[in-house]
């Protein structure tokens, strides 16, 4: 048991390790937005009775006299040390508000994250078994349509049934879990069923692909010839093959449920890093979206990698393709 | 070389009563969807404790024959007449449910391809324990070691190694070695061996044919081989059906069948076969 | 592309066809067709649907159905314009990379590796805001979120017929590997390139009706579809039914691009599709 953990830590690291590139490459073009745009602190925050003098002592602050390169260098060593700069207007540390707005942000996408392997999971099992039956065809007929709704289309329309029609949930807003864990939850449901829509649909499409076809398979029938039951030839030997496109599929989904958790934060006022990001940008202040982009492509990187070790403890086969 | 029908008939109504047919299939027909007639009428009997062949080429009814008996024919391929009874249990009447709880504990099947047959993502050793876990009721650790001694049984070196080997780090002969051990392991009374050696080396095909005949004589089970190759069959088996079309054109004991055959389509059989040593094929036949 | 023509001859492909032609016609003209200033407040606010008003009138006043068919352009021709920037940076270097070069192969795909880890949504949106909140601005973030998708489905395309023995033949007589790649893996490629598109089309739109519902990339009060229902969403309480209209374009725009890729694929038989088929029938029992 305990190599069986070692040897996954150690998958784990490898998967990490091929993310470095990734990341040094992500958070370059990060990077670059800040120089990119015209937005200077100096002429941002002093206004433009600035003087050219009092302008140069405030990039100097900021360090923006030095080459782009250098500043990336080490804009990223400080990162790593936790360390994100401050905001530009505020002077409040970056990392202090994404530290703040990272819990409201990653609860609702790993609600959405789990309410989409269920949900995706048990219609694209029931559908892949019953072939061509009436499920089957009406979570054909449901996934389509969801791929069609845009989330925040599905968050209103949450809204108006569970809020108004029904009014049974709040409508928007948040509570951390330390005022219990019943009120936490209401204000998680319906911003983490409106992020999961898309992702589950995509499951279960995948699932029932993937499972459609492994269930053809020779070790299927090599299976039933020895008798097992039904339900455990489709959950342990069909699904374990069969998982795979969902899987990956789950995978490519992960920087949707963080990147496009800013929308559920719109429409409900969650007050996560997404609605930080949205609102740094327009206003122009470069360290807090450079910050939080930061952190959700190393939630995004961390998440993947997880994935990919996922991937190849159920099939090791893969192993030998990869 | 000319042996009457009659005298056939005598041998079979002999063999039938001095042991009750463990498997009877009687007026056999299957069907695929659009209507068309795979098997159509077949009648055989399999006596308990023996071993009988199924001989044809490809498209002759007799794979169909044996997923009929298993209730295991592909999607849109089913049994429109005749009955099959395992001992005292008519099959064809019998729930899904109750047959799939009949494989593995009374009938069990080996199938060319045995890497197929296998789930390429488990190790052979949990798949061989979830049987002994599921099928027979043995707790975890039980299972295990009980699959390691089988492993070992079907003369694999290194069961523990096996044991946690992926089906595709094994080689085909081995493979099929596992399946057989799996086939077995809830000891069923009869074993159908669907073309079990058909894409391995001959020395490996001669190894597991051995094994086949062994499990046969000291465990008492009862065999019911496919194949295309008469030199399998004469091998293994006191009685051969030859197939044709869906229909049995010829059927006796494998001795009679080789020397004498009847049905011109088993003469040509005989005649393809000649090519590949059908010589040795009739010396063996005639040995037994 | 006779793949094409055939998807249109479908009932699926053809419904398809006719809701997008509609929808472009309408990005075309729509905004000749509002019957009063999208722009302009009235004094009747929150009315619902009547002969004056089809889709009623939102919180200011404006006529709904004249904002909608206004904002058609802003809502449509962006997310072409986004396709348009993804197929660029992700198709050339999707060929490219497996004909030139092991080095420069590493580099396009540790890029790609980079552009897929970015933060969809978020992404689109610290791009466009901070490179000055507009139409184009925001298009290219997109463009390039949507890149990555682009460049695996060329490479894979290319790769496979990289070493196909019509390629190899080319070579062997003398055409040079710009020739080859523009005569022979490009149409190769561009059936399964036409799907995609589609389908990232589809993906582009939903990506722009997001930006524009939050305000980025077109301000308010310039009409968008996603713009409309985000000035309905404080009033949901007296129109609930408001977000309704400008969502149903937004999904029938959406779900015909959808279809219309589905229907190419079944048409064109896609070969990653075909492949798979193949794979689970030949895997499939043998019949006999």
């Amino acid at each position: 048991m305990t190599t069986l953990v070692a040897r996954s830590v150690a998958a784990l690291g490898r998967a990490l390790l091929i993310a470095v590139p990734v990341l040094l490459v992500s958070t370059f073009i990060t990077f670059m937005l800040g120089g990119l745009t015209d937005q200077d602190p100096a002429s941002v925050v002093l206004g433009d009775s600035a003087t050219p003098a009092d302008v140069a002592r405030m990039r100097e602050v900021f360090g923006l006299d030095r080459p782009l390169l250098a500043r990336y260098a080490l804009w990223l060593w400080d990162a790593l040390h936790g360390d994100l700069g401050a905001s530009w207007f505020t002077r409040i540390p970056v990392a202090r508000s994404i530290a703040e707005r990272l819990p409201v942000s990653l609860s609702v996408a790993a609600g959405a994250l789990l309410i989409a392997v269920v949900l995706g999971g048990v219609f694209g099992v029931l559908a892949a078994v019953r072939q061509g039956g009436r499920l089957d065809r009406a979570v054909t007929v449901v996934t389509s349509v969801l791929a069609t709704v845009p989330g925040f289309v599905a968050a209103i329309a949450l809204i108006t049934v569970f809020s108004l029609l029904v009014p049974v949930l709040p409508s928007g807003g948040w509570a951390p879990a330390s005022d219990g864990l019943p009120t936490w939850a209401s204000f998680l449901v319906l911003p983490c069923v409106a992020l999961s829509l898309d992702a589950a649909a995509d499951v279960a499409r995948q699932l029932r692909t993937g499972l459609a076809d492994t269930l053809h398979e020779n070790y299927v029938v090599g299976a039933r010839v020895r008798g097992l039951p039904g339900w455990r030839i489709v959950l342990v030997h069909a699904l374990r093959n069969g998982a795979g496109p969902a899987v990956a599929v789950l995978g490519m989904h992960v920087p949707r449920l963080i990147g496009g958790a800013v929308i559920v934060e719109t429409v409900f006022a969650l007050p996560g890093i997404g609605e930080l990001t949205k609102t740094a940008a327009l206003g122009g202040d470069v360290p807090v979206v450079q910050g939080a982009l930061l952190v959700t492509i190393g939630v995004v990187l961390v998440s993947s990698a997880l994935v990919n070790v996922l991937l190849v403890k159920l099939r090791p086969a893969a192993r030998r393709e990869i | 070389m000319s042996v009457s029908p009659d005298s056939a008939t005598a041998v079979r109504t002999v063999a039938d009563a001095v042991s009750e047919p463990l498997l009877s299939v009687r007026g056999l027909r299957v069907s695929v969807a659009d209507g068309t007639e795979v098997v159509r009428g077949v009648d055989l009997d399999v006596p308990r404790g023996s071993a009988v062949g199924l001989v044809g080429e490809s498209g002759s009814g007799k794979t169909l024959t044996c997923r009929a008996v298993l209730g295991l024919l592909p999607a849109g391929v089913e049994v429109t007449g005749g009955r099959i009874s395992l001992g005292d249990t008519e099959l064809t009447a019998l729930p899904a449910a109750r047959r799939a709880r009949l494989r593995g504990t009374h009938l069990a099947a080996v199938f060319q391809d045995p890497a197929s047959y296998l789930n390429p993502s488990i190790t052979v050793g949990a798949q061989l324990a979830e049987v002994l876990r599921v099928k027979v009721g043995l707790a975890r650790r039980a299972a295990r070691e009980r699959a390691v001694e089988l492993l070992h049984a079907m003369g694999l070196r290194r069961p523990e190694h096996v044991y946690a080997q992926y089906p595709f780090e094994l080689s085909g002969g081995m493979l099929q070695r596992v399946l057989i051990a799996m086939a077995i392991t809830a000891e069923p009374e009869l074993l159908i061996a669907d073309e079990a050696t058909t894409a391995l080396d001959v020395t490996v095909q001669a190894e597991v044919l051995e094994l086949l005949s062994e499990l046969c004589r000291d465990r008492g089970l009862t065999l019911m081989v496919v194949s295309h190759d008469l030199a399998v069959i004469a091998q293994l088996c006191e009685t051969v059906y030859v197939f044709r079309d869906g229909a049995v054109v010829e059927e006796g004991p494998t001795r009679r069948v080789l020397r004498g055959p009847r049905h011109p389509y088993t003469r040509e059989l005989i005649r393809d076969h000649e090519r590949f040593g059908i010589d040795r094929v009739r010396e063996q036949g005639s040995r037994r | 592309m006779r793949t094409v023509t055939d998807a249109l001859r479908t009932r699926a492909g053809a419904i398809a066809a006719a809701v997008l032609a509609a929808v472009l016609l309408l990005a075309a003209i729509g905004p000749f067709l509002a019957p009063y200033d999208p722009l302009r407040n009235g004094a009747d606010i929150l009315m619902p649907p009547s002969a004056a008003h089809w889709f009623g009138t939102d919180y200011l006043g404006r006529d709904v159905l004249s904002r909608v068919l206004a904002g058609a352009p802003a809502s449509v021709l962006t997310a072409f314009e986004a396709v348009g920037i993804g197929l660029v940076i992700g198709v050339v270097p999707g060929i490219t990379s497996v004909h030139l070069g092991r080095a420069y192969e590493w580099i396009t795909l540790r890029v790609m590796d980079g552009l897929i880890a970015l933060p969809f949504l978020i992404f689109a949106i610290a791009v466009a805001a901070l490179l000055g909140n507009a139409v184009h601005q925001a298009m290219i973030a997109v463009g390039i979120l949507l890149a990555p998708s682009f460049y695996r489905i060329t490479r894979a395309a290319a790769l496979s017929h990289a070493n196909a023995q019509y390629v190899t033949a080319a070579q062997l007589f003398g055409a040079s590997t710009w020739r080859v790649l523009r005569t022979h893996v490009w149409s190769k490629i561009l059936p399964t390139l036409v799907v995609s598109t589609a389908n990232a089309t589809a993906g582009g739109l939903l990506i722009v009706s997001s930006l524009t519902f939050l305000g980025i990339g077109v301000v308010p009060p310039e009409p968008t579809w996603g713009g409309i229902v985000a000035s309905d969403l404080g009033y949901l309480t007296q129109r609930p039914y408001g977000p309704v209209f400008p969502s149903l374009f937004i999904m029938a725009t959406v779900g015909a691009l959808n279809l219309l890729a589905d229907a190419i694929r079944d048409a064109g038989g896609d070969h990653g599709r075909a492949r798979t088929r193949g794979r689970g029938g030949a895997a499939r029992v043998r019949l006999t």
